[in-house]
């Protein structure tokens, strides 16, 4: 399996902080990839420096073998890398079929002249859209609330909105940022399924979390920044065992790790 | 509303037979207003309500518009045709030149910056007396000519704004539903969101600013031949009011609440015959109080409570 | 073209004192945006305000100008308090169209009310000045300009302690500079809002009656130069107090000259220009935002 996403020497500093240093990793094409790290590691500025929402001060990133290093947000995303947002985000105001109509909009070839004429183009590119739109919603269970304001659902669901969004334009990689933060856990294990779901039909996935557990069950590989590096790189199983994670995440050696592990269980 | 184009063309409709169902050069003139007022508070929702941006540039080009339409006919010899052309041509470039940079910055610079552009067009009007006649204004603008009819009367200028109206209103209808008008809507709502999209945001903008600008000018220019007269009070203040009081009270982003805003608060201040102060100061506390009670309009306030409803369907 | 330099010194000190004029109106603007993240469209209509006072106490002052000044200057602040609370009190700092409006058509209403009243005939002001002056060499300037120079100076300087080396100055740079920190410590928006909306009052206030013997009074007045007050705290960085003073007595200054030699459009336009290309080259202005450092 190929990487479908190479980064190599991030580097990005601000106001005096080391935000990244040198940070290199790769994500396979059709896996499931989380990134943790304790506060202050540099996740969420890595996944702005790699969405086009933040410059970075060095390093490159190659997507698909292509070169997006400091390319502007959109291109980033034209070329095949979509990211949802830490608070979420979505059009509060339009319904989730515009919202979802919306996020392939750009990636299909009819301009506005098709619209205005009615093309055959243009009607094909809408009603492939519109399929799309419609196993996706399925897929995240909110089929009742096609027709309705997305700024009626709860926070849980509006983030399973955003990950449709993402996946409308058949992306080669969706970057995640803390899919579950602020989600009741009941919504967790919903958002997990779909993610699994997904990646079983081929979807790639980037998950930058704080959760754990989340991260666990659902990932392939798991890399664990600290400070702007990268600590560790692994298996779910190999990172929970690996004592210097324990040590920047917990603040525990390994024997002390196994003990409370046996205690919860 | 569902269905809202037969109501359009029935009112549509409606205004075209006010000259033939009256006399009253009085009320006909009225209605040239309503319907050019409309047009202009139709443009500044384009902006405003569906993008965004808080423009006052909407003056500057009015009157850009206004006096490019005079000037055409009076200092260079073209026909009004022309001058209404020009008219839109130079409002469009104009907000394109200056677009780009005012619109690269924040919001509140972008708002200060329209402020200021508006102004300065009214101080130009007033003191390039070799170009604009200054104070005096250009006066005894002849009416237009097409199809061998001479439009001197109030009543056959009617016919004019309102084809200019009917067609103005089309397209921004039809740029308004359009996919282009909800990429606007949604730059308004979420501007991250869709540069995560693949969209960039600048040329929406702009475009939205410079077609917004364009049919202002001509709005403009079609006002200024039906009074027959453009001098620097047609860079009042006043006329920036009344477009965003229509907006504002209709609903900013809302097409067919501005539509309606506009035709029922054009004819309010003809029917309010007050002092010219007093009608401002209603004006102010109209813009003051609508802010606190009704800051989405009347469709606004609407949509509010259709979406309770559906709320409470949902759960 | 030779240039006179006892021409060129008499428009630079006209530039100077016009300067501090704009001064006080962009410093008061600019503190109530860093504060409150809001522009008052209605500032210049405190400026006439504080005109109109000079109108009416110097008469029952027996023009006599300090006590008159001062009048006026408290009953601005008194109106600028009356606003806060009334209006601006309920906004939220991301309301900024909102603010526009509101303060739009309150300025709207304060203007036609004045003019409803009063009527737009320009009034003179007759102080116990009167119109002599001081000459020095072959350059006049009347008292009442100097006075008005002066104090808007000795107004700065008063602004400049208060942000420095009060509470209330630390509180309103600390809003400015990160409200969300501000907050975490304890500051309390709504009273530092609150006097940062009556201390701007008073600035502009005191520009109008400074200006009130030197021009004709009238309801508008203050329109004039509101919009310049609003592209120089572009110009110098919304929120940017020294900022704004330096990019308004650089533009009464480059306006002055300008005038001096050329045609009056050019003048006015001056501060569009600059506006546009400082917008250009540094879209936030050319210090930076909120940074209501005085030292």
């Amino acid at each position: 399996m190929s990487a479908i996403l190479d980064v190599t020497g991030l580097t990005k500093a601000y106001a005096g902080v080391h935000a990244l240093e040198g940070v290199a990793f790769g994500v396979e094409a059709g896996s499931i990839t989380g990134l943790i790290g304790p506060n202050g590691s540099g996740k969420s500025t890595a996944i702005d420096c790699l969405s086009g929402f933040q410059k970075l001060d060095r390093g490159k990133v190659l997507l698909g073998g292509h070169d997006i290093t400091g390319k502007p947000a959109h291109l980033i995303a034209r070329a095949g890398l979509m990211r949802t947002f830490q608070t979420v985000r979505v059009y509060e105001r339009l319904s989730l079929r515009e919202n979802l109509a919306i996020a392939s909009q750009q990636f299909d070839s009819a301009t506005w002249l098709d619209e205005f004429l009615r093309t055959r183009r243009y009607r094909d590119a809408v009603d492939e859209s519109e399929m799309r739109a419609r196993r996706l919603i399925e897929l995240i269970g909110l089929q009742k609330y096609y027709e309705a304001e997305a700024g009626i659902l709860s926070y849980g669901q509006k983030k399973l909105v955003a990950l449709a969004a993402a996946l409308m334009p058949h992306p080669k990689i969706v970057v995640l940022d803390e899919p579950v933060a602020g989600v009741n856990p009941s919504r967790i294990r919903e958002i997990e399924v779909a993610l699994q779901e997904l990646n079983r039909a081929g979807e790639t996935f980037l998950i930058v979390e704080h959760n754990v557990e989340f991260i666990t069950n659902l990932c392939h590989r798991v890399i664990v920044l600290e400070q702007g590096r990268k600590l560790a790189e692994g298996t779910a199983a190999e990172i929970h065992k690996d004592p210097r994670v324990l040590e920047a995440y917990l603040g525990m050696t390994p024997e002390m790790a196994e003990a409370e592990m046996r205690g919860a269980a | 509303m569902k269905h809202p184009l037969p109501l359009a063309i029935a009112v549509a409709l409606a205004f075209a037979a006010l000259p033939i169902v009256t006399a009253s050069n009085y009320l006909v003139g009225v209605g040239v207003s309503a319907l050019i007022f409309t047009v202009a508070a139709a443009a500044l929702n384009l902006i405003y309500g569906f993008t965004g941006l808080l423009s006052f540039a909407q003056l500057g080009f009015w009157g850009i518009g206004g006096y490019a339409a005079a000037l055409t006919v009076v200092t260079f010899g073209g026909t009004y045709w022309m001058g209404l052309v020009y008219a839109a041509l130079l409002s469009g470039i104009v907000a394109l030149v200056i677009g780009y940079p005012i619109l690269r910055t924040n919001r509140h610079a972008f708002v200060i910056s329209t402020l200021t552009f508006a102004l300065l067009v009214a101080l130009i009007a007033r003191d390039w007396v070799d170009l604009t006649r200054g104070p005096l204004g250009i006066p005894n603008l002849p009416p237009p000519h097409a199809f061998g009819v001479t439009f001197d009367s109030p009543h056959k200028y009617y016919a004019i704004a309102w084809v200019f109206t009917v067609a103005m209103l089309a397209f921004l209808y039809a740029l308004c539903s359009s996919r282009i008008g909800r990429t606007l809507v949604a730059i308004k709502q979420n501007e991250p969101l869709v540069r995560a999209q693949g969209i960039s945001p600048m040329p929406y903008k702009l475009a939205s600013f410079a077609i917004g600008a364009a049919i202002t000018g001509a709005a403009g220019g079609v006002f200024t031949f039906y009074l027959r007269i453009i001098d620097t009070s047609f860079l009042d203040f006043y006329y920036m009011q009344t477009f965003l009081i229509i907006v504002i009270i209709g609903g900013a982003g809302s097409f067919w609440g501005v539509l309606l805003s506009g035709v029922v608060l054009s004819a309010l201040p003809e029917a309010l015959r007050f002092s010219a102060d007093f009608r401002m100061i209603i004006y102010g506390v109209i813009l003051v109080v609508a802010m606190f009670v009704m800051p989405t309009g009347v469709a606004g306030w609407l949509r509010e409570r259709k979406l309770t409803a559906m709320r409470e369907q949902l759960r | 073209m030779t240039i006179d330099a006892v021409y060129l010194l008499q428009l630079t000190l006209n530039g100077i004192a016009l300067g501090l004029l704009y001064a006080l109106i962009a410093v008061g603007l600019s503190l109530i945006f860093g504060v409150m993240e809001i522009i008052n469209f209605a500032h210049g209509e405190l400026l006439m305000l504080g005109a109109f006072g000079m109108c009416f106490a110097l008469p029952v002052m027996g023009l006599l100008y300090w006590p008159a000044l001062v009048a006026s200057v408290i009953g601005v602040m008194l109106v600028g308090f009356a606003i806060y609370e009334v209006l601006l009190a309920r906004l939220r700092p991301d309301e900024f169209e909102r603010s526009i409006l509101i303060t739009l058509g309150l300025s709207i209403i304060i203007i036609h009310v004045m003019q409803y009243l009063f009527t737009a005939t320009p009034r003179m002001v007759d102080s116990q000045f009167g119109f002599d002056g001081v000459e020095i060499g072959a350059i006049r300037i009347t008292w009442t300009r100097v006075i008005g120079a002066g104090v808007a100076l000795a107004a700065f300087a008063g602004l400049y302690f208060v942000l420095r080396h009060t509470q209330f100055g630390r509180a309103m740079r600390a809003i400015a500079q990160n409200r969300e920190a501000a907050l975490m410590v304890g500051i309390r928006p709504r009273v530092v809002a609150r006097n940062a909306v009556v201390l701007a009052a008073g600035l502009s206030g005191l520009a109008g009656a400074a200006v009130a013997p030197i021009q004709n009074v009238t309801p508008y007045m203050g329109q004039f130069m509101i919009f310049k007050a609003f592209a120089l705290v572009i110009i110098g960085g919304l929120g940017n107090v020294p900022g704004a003073v330096v990019a308004a007595v650089g533009l009464g200054l480059i306006e002055s000259w300008i005038g001096g030699f050329y045609e009056i459009v050019w003048q006015e336009g001056a501060v569009f220009v600059i506006m546009i290309v400082v917008l250009f080259l540094r879209p936030d202005g050319l210090f930076k935002r909120g940074g209501m450092r005085v030292g």
